[in-house]
């Protein structure tokens, strides 16, 4: 074989090139890693992590020895039906057709701790997921599922204690042993401080919480993950690769420290703690991150000294992204979701779920949920793909990029750990500003047509198709879980309630384990809510403090004709209103994905308007308050879970009522395209789903106005 | 002015006026209204009599029209001024978009109904000022809540930074006060800092009459601690607040000096958890420096406290000291005195927007534009231009 000389290629290259420079073909990616167009062995003769064996630490290419090679990843589809009912329904479906371990939503009342009956979510019941007031909720859920046998993923971590103590309660009454129940909770609250906003305490209860429940499934149940480690919901706010990789690493840190802390043994749980990533659509990063990730925790967790070569394997579920997923051309999607879901087996998930195509519209009809499903089964089960373990290691690119992945990350997290570990850098609000100022780049590519959409912001289609989406009925299955509270609260024993609310209060106060005191308050028929309370009473409930960033999109945002339209629209506006056109952008009711909200704050800050941010969890009252105070001309509504059939018109009717009905009200967010006349109807001006080109949407704005 | 506004203003009647001009009183009826033109010598007999202020253009010029209000405005503005008087947050937020607006209309408007307003002493109007991050808004979230439970209604006026690239702004307040913004005793007000001339911190100190109208009684206003902003809201309110990190020096703190010397009360915020301590050996310190600096305006060493909004500590100390300020200020009389010379202050201040304002209008006239091409290329000096333009605004 002849020795390879790189300069040949150079040479051959600025042939074909002609013109063109050799450096144009270089590709910086949105974490500022080079990205070169060829790799040779010259890239990977010094590397910054070790490749390795699979099943052997560091674990590089995989946790498992045999990996897909004897047993495919598990197909874990997210789901949950505004009722235990329904969700019991579609669970039983999907376990009838390839479906092999489950994964519940919660409707976002159950996030943040209320019960259905709260005042305060009207608009939330049994939106984005399942109501579950009582241990009797949990027991439907679960209707003729044993969970001695079945897996079940909880994305909880508001209301963790309560949520999992009627998990346990139920699976009791199932007359499963306590030892035998298998799954994961999420109880990954580092991450809603950062991202996702479904926070109830302060982040010092929250992180004893935390550590109690690592306590308690460690001693109690072996079977069960106590944590999963999410960057997920960090990439879908805008982080990018590098970002939710370091900002993963450093929470699953805080966490080992935390459960350290309160006397275990690192091998008594780090083999227990899972991860959870998103998979969008940088395909190759994707994989480099997913190994670059097992690299780096085995480095992390043997800092601690562990016995079990267990603790240093990072096991990890993964999804495909949801902002990826589009409203025009929503059936890009699919396609969409089929590459991600190859980059996840590619970077060796233990359980993948894959989005419905219509997710940007509304949630998954049985049919886009059936598709979703297929993609997988047909990777697993027709592309011959699992037959051989991480085949993609050794490849010069791949591994190079895992390498700069490494080191890239290892950054961030010395900036974590210079101001003193996660907790410190979430109350500086650090992680969260990164994710922003990414978010912003982005979304500012994006609509300078910089980075391409298909179907979005380049090959449009011509024609609109429609797409049949689910939709629910939010006041019925209000109606009915409050009529169920009701029943309960008459037959159960109230005497033994309180009592068990007094005792919850007082380990709160203490040093107990309150999930353990939970679960027997579960069994007792105590709510979600009035767990939640008793510790409330003693923690508070946290108050989120946010700094909207700026100038991050006005900087990355090519300026075009759109931009220079925008301009004159608003010195028109200056000349004839004698102020900026003034925009409050509120999110009302539980939902604290406020990614869109912020974006649209900062990237319309930066096209010249004033704009006004309201706090997280608004009611329409309050939110009408704010717009009159202020004399807005316009609240924008940021809504991504299906929120805005009730909630919109109790905002107009606010603003009816307070004879301040000029103040225009638009939409924005996941909003299926049949409710927008609905909405039209009601008052609203405008509506613009995701994807929407912002400097077009300001000039619609302007318009209106 | 008009001839018969000057004569009003003096309270000169028109027989005397004409005897020193040596006119029949009935010549100067005419002038007064109109049918007749003086002639030259009596213009600048006039022109003199009245220190220049009724100008032969008085004559020549027809009345500022939009300055007017005719009935039917009269009594929209009597049932806003109600509205406001009743409380109403609609009107109130209309009016102060009236008074940040940058239309002349919008100006006059708002002048109209200000004059309407019977005004108060028995609010508290306090300044408070910080660096970005000390926590401000969580301290009025907390204070201003406190205040609400003991029957007070407590507004919050502040300013946030435009952008200078874009003049768009975030107005972020309300994230950081949660339960005062939903709180019916409670009206919080953001406004941008660009916006009309100057800068709308400017008119905050008529956005703090409106609130008084409205019934409100304690009047926050929020500043950001590192620019010039920190003189002119002091010049708005009874007493100046200065928020400090749990850290050592001015210079860590990031705040100008100048702006700690301004304060009535110092207080050192986040004094919680493991800032404690460090919260205590910066108030010591800054007990210490204030020693040697001046006293404060109630004749002792300006108060040194600190404070938790986490804890809800401290709040009521801030509070006592604040209601001893004040009285000590009203039995005095440095109370009423400040506030009588802060409105000649603002007044001045309004003269000078009005002016800057009429300045910046003059570079879109046509003989300007001239005036600047000639300069340009060096037809005409610098120095005469400024001689023309300066004599047309002396004559306006």
């Amino acid at each position: 074989m002849s020795k390879i000389n790189i300069k040949d290629w150079i040479n051959s290259a600025e042939k074909e090139l002609k013109e063109k420079k050799l450096e144009e073909l270089f590709w910086e990616t949105p974490e500022g890693i080079k990205v070169k167009p060829l790799y040779t062995e010259d890239d990977i003769k010094q590397l910054n992590h070790e490749i390795g064996l699979p099943g052997l630490p560091p674990y590089t290419r995989g946790p498992r020895a045999t990996m897909y090679a004897n047993r495919p990843w598990t197909i874990r589809q997210y789901a949950g039906f505004s009722t235990a009912e329904e969700s019991n329904k579609f669970y039983k479906e999907g376990l009838k057709n390839g479906v092999m371990g489950l994964s519940v939503a919660f409707d976002l009342a159950t996030h943040r701790g209320y019960d259905s009956d709260h005042q305060r979510v009207v608009a939330d019941v049994g939106n984005a997921g399942v109501a579950i007031d009582s241990v009797e909720d949990m027991n439907k859920l679960f209707d003729g599922i044993p969970l001695e046998k079945m897996s079940v993923s909880m994305t909880m971590n508001g209301a963790v204690i309560p949520v999992l103590a009627c998990f346990i309660a139920s699976g009791l009454n199932q007359g499963c042993p306590i030892e035998k129940l298998t799954g994961t909770i999420q109880n990954d609250i580092l991450k809603e401080f950062m991202v996702r906003n479904t926070f109830i305490f302060p982040p010092e209860p929250s992180m004893r919480i935390v550590a109690d429940i690592i306590e308690f499934t460690s001693k109690k149940m072996p079977k069960f993950n106590s944590i999963s480690i999410s960057g997920y919901h960090m990439q879908e706010a805008g982080a990018n690769q590098v970002q939710e990789l370091a900002y993963t690493l450093a929470d699953g840190k805080e966490y080992l420290e935390a459960a350290l802390k309160r006397g275990l043994d690192i091998d008594d749980f780090a083999p227990r703690l899972s991860f959870f990533w998103s998979i969008g659509m940088n395909f190759f990063m994707e994989i480099a991150k997913m190994r670059a990730a097992r690299f780096m925790w085995s480095e992390i967790v043997k800092k601690f000294n562990p016995k079990n070569s267990r603790s240093l394997a990072l096991r990890t579920h993964c999804q495909t992204s949801g902002v990826s997923l589009m409203e025009q051309d929503a059936y890009n999607n699919i396609v969409r979701t089929t590459v991600e879901a190859m980059a996840a087996v590619l970077g060796g998930t233990q359980s993948l779920h894959t989005n419905s195509f219509d997710e940007a519209l509304a949630l998954p009809t049985t049919f886009s949920a059936r598709i979703a499903r297929n993609t997988q089964l047909i990777l697993s089960e027709e592309t011959g793909i699992t037959n051989v373990i991480d085949p993609l290691a050794g490849s010069y690119y791949l591994e190079s990029l895992t390498s700069s992945m490494v080191v890239e990350a290892n950054k961030l997290i010395s900036e974590i750990d210079d101001v003193g570990g996660m907790v410190k850098a979430i109350e500086m609000g650090i992680p969260k500003m990164r994710i922003e100022e990414s978010s912003a780049k982005r979304q500012a590519k994006v609509d300078s047509e910089e980075q391409i959409i298909v179907g979005v912001n380049k090959y449009k289609p011509t024609q609109k198709q429609d797409i049949n989406i689910l939709s629910i009925d939010n006041d019925k299955v209000r109606k009915k879980q409050i009529s169920a509270l009701n029943e309960l609260k008459k037959s159960r024993d109230n005497k033994i309630v309180d009592e068990y609310i007094e005792k919850i209060s007082e380990v709160a106060r203490g040093n107990g384990n309150l999930l353990e005191i939970c679960v027997e308050a579960a069994k007792n028929f105590c709510t979600v809510g009035e767990m939640t309370g008793a510790m409330e009473k003693v923690f508070g409930r946290h108050t989120l403090s946010s700094k909207t960033i700026s100038g991050v999109y006005g900087k990355n945002v090519k300026s075009n004709e759109k931009i220079s339209s925008v301009n004159t629209h608003i010195q028109n506006f200056i000349d004839r209103k004698g102020r900026r056109p003034r925009m409050l952008v509120v999110k009302m009711g539980q939902d604290g994905h406020d990614r869109g909200a912020k974006l649209i704050a900062t990237a319309f800050a930066d096209l010249g308007f004033d704009i006004d941010v309201g706090p997280l969890f608004q009611t329409p009252d309050e939110a009408a308050k704010q717009a009159i105070e202020n004399d807005v001309h316009i609240i924008g509504v940021s809504t991504l879970a299906a929120g805005h059939k009730t909630l919109v018109p109790l905002l107009i009717k606010a603003l009816k009522n307070n004879d301040a009905d000029g103040i225009k009200v638009i939409c924005g967010g996941v909003i299926p395209p049949q409710d927008y006349s609905d909405l039209y109807k009601l008052g609203v001006s405008k509506v613009f789903g995701p994807g929407t080109n912002i400097p077009e949407a300001a000039i619609e704005i302007m318009d209106i106005l | 002015m008009k001839l018969q506004d000057y004569l009003r203003f003096r309270r000169i009647k028109n027989k005397t006026f004409a005897k020193l001009l040596n006119i029949s009183p009935v010549s100067l009826s005419r002038y007064i209204s109109g049918e007749r033109f003086p002639e030259k010598k009596i213009l600048i007999k006039i022109h003199n009599l009245s220190e220049g202020l009724v100008s032969p253009n008085d004559f020549c010029l027809q009345d500022d029209k939009n300055y007017d209000v005719n009935e039917s405005q009269k009594i929209e503005l009597k049932k806003f001024h109600q509205h406001i008087l009743s409380g109403s947050r609609k009107h109130l937020g209309k009016v102060i978009t009236l008074i940040e607006s940058s239309r002349e209309k919008d100006q006059i408007t708002s002048e109209k109904l200000l004059e309407l307003f019977k005004g108060n002493d028995k609010s508290i109007r306090i300044g408070i000022t910080g660096v970005p991050g000390v926590g401000k808004s969580t301290f009025i979230e907390s204070f201003g809540m406190k205040l609400i439970r003991k029957g007070f209604k407590v507004a919050v006026l502040a300013v946030d930074p435009s952008s200078r690239f874009s003049g768009g702004s975030i107005l972020g307040d309300k994230t950081r006060m949660e339960k005062l913004s939903v709180n019916k005793n409670a009206f919080i007000r953001p406004s941008p800092s660009s916006g009309h001339l100057g800068g709308v911190a400017k008119r905050t100190s008529e956005s703090i009459l409106c609130l008084e109208e409205a019934g409100f009684n304690i009047i926050f206003v929020e500043t950001m601690g590192v620019g010039q902003a920190e003189t002119e809201v002091y010049d708005m309110v009874d007493i100046f607040l200065v928020l400090l990190l749990p850290a050592g020096g001015d210079e860590l703190q990031g705040i100008k000096k100048g702006i700690i010397e301004m304060a009535d009360l110092i207080i050192v915020n986040k004094a919680d958890g493991e800032l404690k301590k460090s919260a205590e050996i910066t108030q010591r310190e800054y007990k210490n420096a204030s020693h040697i600096t001046n006293k404060s305006r109630i004749n002792e060493d300006i108060g040194v406290m600190i404070c938790s909004s986490l804890n809800q500590s401290g709040f009521e100390n801030v509070w006592k000291y604040i209601l001893k300020f004040i009285d000590i200020r009203k039995k005095n009389n440095a109370f009423i005195n400040e506030r009588n010379l802060q409105k000649i202050n603002r007044m001045w201040g309004l003269v000078d927007l009005k002016v800057k304002g009429f300045v910046k209008n003059l570079s879109s006239r046509k003989f300007v534009q001239e005036l600047l091409k000639n300069v340009k290329i060096n037809n005409l000096s610098m120095y005469r231009a400024v001689k023309m333009i300066s004599n047309y605004i002396i004559k306006k």
